[in-house]
């Protein structure tokens, strides 16, 4: 006799019930996604995102005696080839709002609000959060939405970082944010949140630049910021505004400390090549690379994955206390980037 | 006031069955006030309360009879062609239920050809015109104040006439036999659920009561599908511990000279009234809880 047909819903049935029922038991009540009138809709004059024009302009036309009027009408311009594309293709990603009275205030998604009032829309797809959310959470999504844009300039995300460890030091008390905390807030990598960290503290000469638009690469102003001389820097600026690439700028920093190293060298005797590093010295003496370690991590409050090597060390094998002594050395390089 | 709606997009798997179980279980036992509410262009739910008449404009439709209440000679009347569907709401006209052979259950009856009219508008004006209707209807004041309890019976689709249902309900049933395409139809209304979840506020959540095993034989194929969704970790909650099993009894009183017409007028003992009073009486506890 034939073995019995045993019968079932196939596992793709089966994934697709299961995965249906898991975003409603997980989603449903958080945020609901909805189309709004765009009359119920206003901006959030707190977003770091400085644009000049409002829903007054959009809607009633750029005063001529306004005095930013020949900025707004660039932006309005801008907004134009959105409104376009809106026209077309409509809204592709539904705005993020919360309620506000009467009035839904915009979190992310000014400018496709303002295009679309353009485009002559009367609606627009939002995500409504069912609670305002709170203060770092909401530049959180500001911060997130930002940086999937290109057009922000990097003094806007520069200010967004800034807010962002703010409303972070409200809410957990005054803790020093270093690029590993960093990292795990916005979720950046390290060297990413290290540069910001660095331009944040940068001098004010570079600050300046980068306000005025004329340094817009994170990269570029993190390697000027870090340069100690003043005159050295200044000739980084302006190498910078003149378009020189990050290479290019690296190595005029790298020949200018050359130069200086050859000026100290010359008074100092010495045979042999010149010093460009320090060398760390050799022990035998475990107990004190261990020391060293814990201190460190122990002071700077190190909160990395990579951490983890530490206590996995077999502290009685040499090499693996080298490999770990040469992670930390590592590591102090991404930290104190500055 | 509760809405309760039977969905699934397989037909013939017994929405109307059950939805008839359902609200004579409220209006017989519960002596609840309930409002019967056919949305299938099909018109098999009025047609168990109502003789339903063939719609001259459209030969294969069906149309409600004339309304009890209705007089010519009334002034009020003048402008009424003595007939009442749901339909209505989609024609900016008012519905007037019918009353049935049950004390308090009344019925807003379909209408073949105004409902699949209401189906296939064109697709921007759905939202307006279709999907909203339903929720506006039933929340009206009036309707709030008449019932208890308001049961629908659905088309087999996932068109707007179920959106629309979707979007009026605080409680769905998903009916369904155990076997391959029928549990398929369980995932179109679990699609349904999820996008109307994600649109409710969080005080009107839309509730899944479950879905419910109808027509089950003690065969190897339907007792195997039925297993194995009971044992998936995500789906097997919401499986129904009470099932109709499949019975020439639910049929049969369906007939239109059935004697008695209900099968809550069975004898007490009778094995088919014993289960429609265990599935009735277990899914008005999750729903009236």
């Amino acid at each position: 006799m034939s073995k019995k047909k045993r019968f079932g819903i196939s596992e793709a049935l089966t994934r697709g019930l299961s995965e249906t029922i898991h975003v409603v038991e997980h989603h449903s009540g958080l945020f609901r996604n909805v189309v709004l009138p765009l009359s119920r809709i206003e901006l959030d004059p707190d977003n770091p995102r400085k644009l000049a024009i409002d829903l007054i302009d959009v809607k009633q036309g750029i005063r001529p005696d306004d005095p930013k009027h020949q900025y707004k009408q660039e932006e309005l311009e801008r907004l134009k080839e959105l409104a376009h594309t809106i026209q077309s293709n409509g809204v592709i990603n539904p705005v993020v709002v919360y309620k506000r009275g009467e009035l839904y205030r915009v979190v992310a998604g000014e400018r496709r609000c303002l295009a679309a009032i353009l485009a002559g829309k009367q609606e627009i797809d939002a995500r409504i959060f069912n609670e305002k959310p709170k203060g770092f959470e909401l530049k959180l999504i500001q911060w997130t939405e930002n940086t999937a844009r290109e057009d922000l300039t990097l003094d806007e995300r520069l200010g967004n970082v800034r807010e962002i460890i703010r409303e972070y030091q409200n809410q957990k008390g005054p803790v020093e944010v270093n690029a590993s905390l960093l990292k795990e807030i916005i979720g950046l990598s390290l060297s990413q949140a290290s540069y910001y960290l660095a331009v944040l503290n940068a001098p004010e000469d570079v600050q300046f630049q980068i306000q005025n638009g004329n340094i817009r690469n994170l990269d570029k102003a993190a390697l000027i910021a870090g340069i100690e001389s003043p005159e050295v820097r200044k000739q980084a600026i302006i190498a910078c505004m003149n378009g020189s690439t990050i290479k290019e700028l690296r190595s005029m920093i790298n020949q200018q400390k050359m130069l200086k190293k050859v000026k100290v060298t010359l008074h100092t005797s010495s045979r042999g090549r010149n010093t460009t590093k320090i060398n760390m010295g050799a022990t035998d003496n475990i107990v004190v690379i261990k020391t060293i370690i814990d201190c460190v991590l122990t002071h700077m409050q190190l909160d990395h994955p990579s951490t983890n090597i530490f206590s996995q060390t077999n502290w009685k094998d040499l090499r693996q206390v080298t490999r770990a002594f040469r992670k930390l050395i590592e590591l102090l390089e991404l930290e104190v980037v500055v | 006031m509760k809405i309760i709606a039977f969905v699934n997009n397989k037909g013939g798997v017994g929405k109307t069955t059950c939805s008839k179980l359902m609200a004579e279980f409220l209006s017989k036992k519960k002596k609840l006030r309930t409002l019967c509410i056919d949305f299938d262009p099909q018109c098999n739910f009025s047609h168990q309360y109502l003789h339903m008449e063939i719609d001259p404009a459209a030969p294969e439709g069906l149309m409600p009879p004339i309304h009890p209440d209705y007089n010519p000679n009334d002034e009020e009347d003048q402008n009424w062609d003595g007939r009442s569907s749901i339909a209505e709401i989609f024609y900016g006209q008012g519905v007037i239920p019918y009353p049935t052979y049950v004390e308090c259950l009344d019925i807003a009856p379909g209408h073949a050809e105004k409902l699949l009219t209401a189906e296939s508008v064109r697709r921007s004006e759905v939202v307006d015109k279709v999907h909203k209707q339903l929720a506006f209807f039933l929340n009206s004041s009036d309707v709030q104040a008449a019932y208890d309890a308001i049961v629908i019976d659905t088309a087999p689709s996932k068109g707007p006439l179920t959106i629309s249902v979707i979007k009026a309900a605080t409680h769905i049933i998903i009916p369904s036999v155990m076997e391959e395409q029928p549990v398929q139809g369980i995932y179109g209304m679990l699609q349904l659920w999820m996008q109307e979840s994600l649109t409710r506020e969080k005080s009107r959540p839309l509730q899944l009561i479950g879905i419910l095993p109808n027509m089950f034989k003690q065969t190897r194929l339907h007792k195997d599908i039925l297993k194995s969704l009971q044992d998936s970790p995500a789906i097997g909650k919401y499986v129904l511990p009470v099932k109709f099993s499949q019975r020439i009894v639910f049929a049969e009183v369906d007939a239109a000279d059935s004697n008695p017409r209900s099968i809550f007028d069975f004898p007490e003992q009778h094995v088919a009234k014993a289960e429609a009073e265990e599935v009735c009486s277990h899914l008005s506890e999750r729903i009236f809880a």
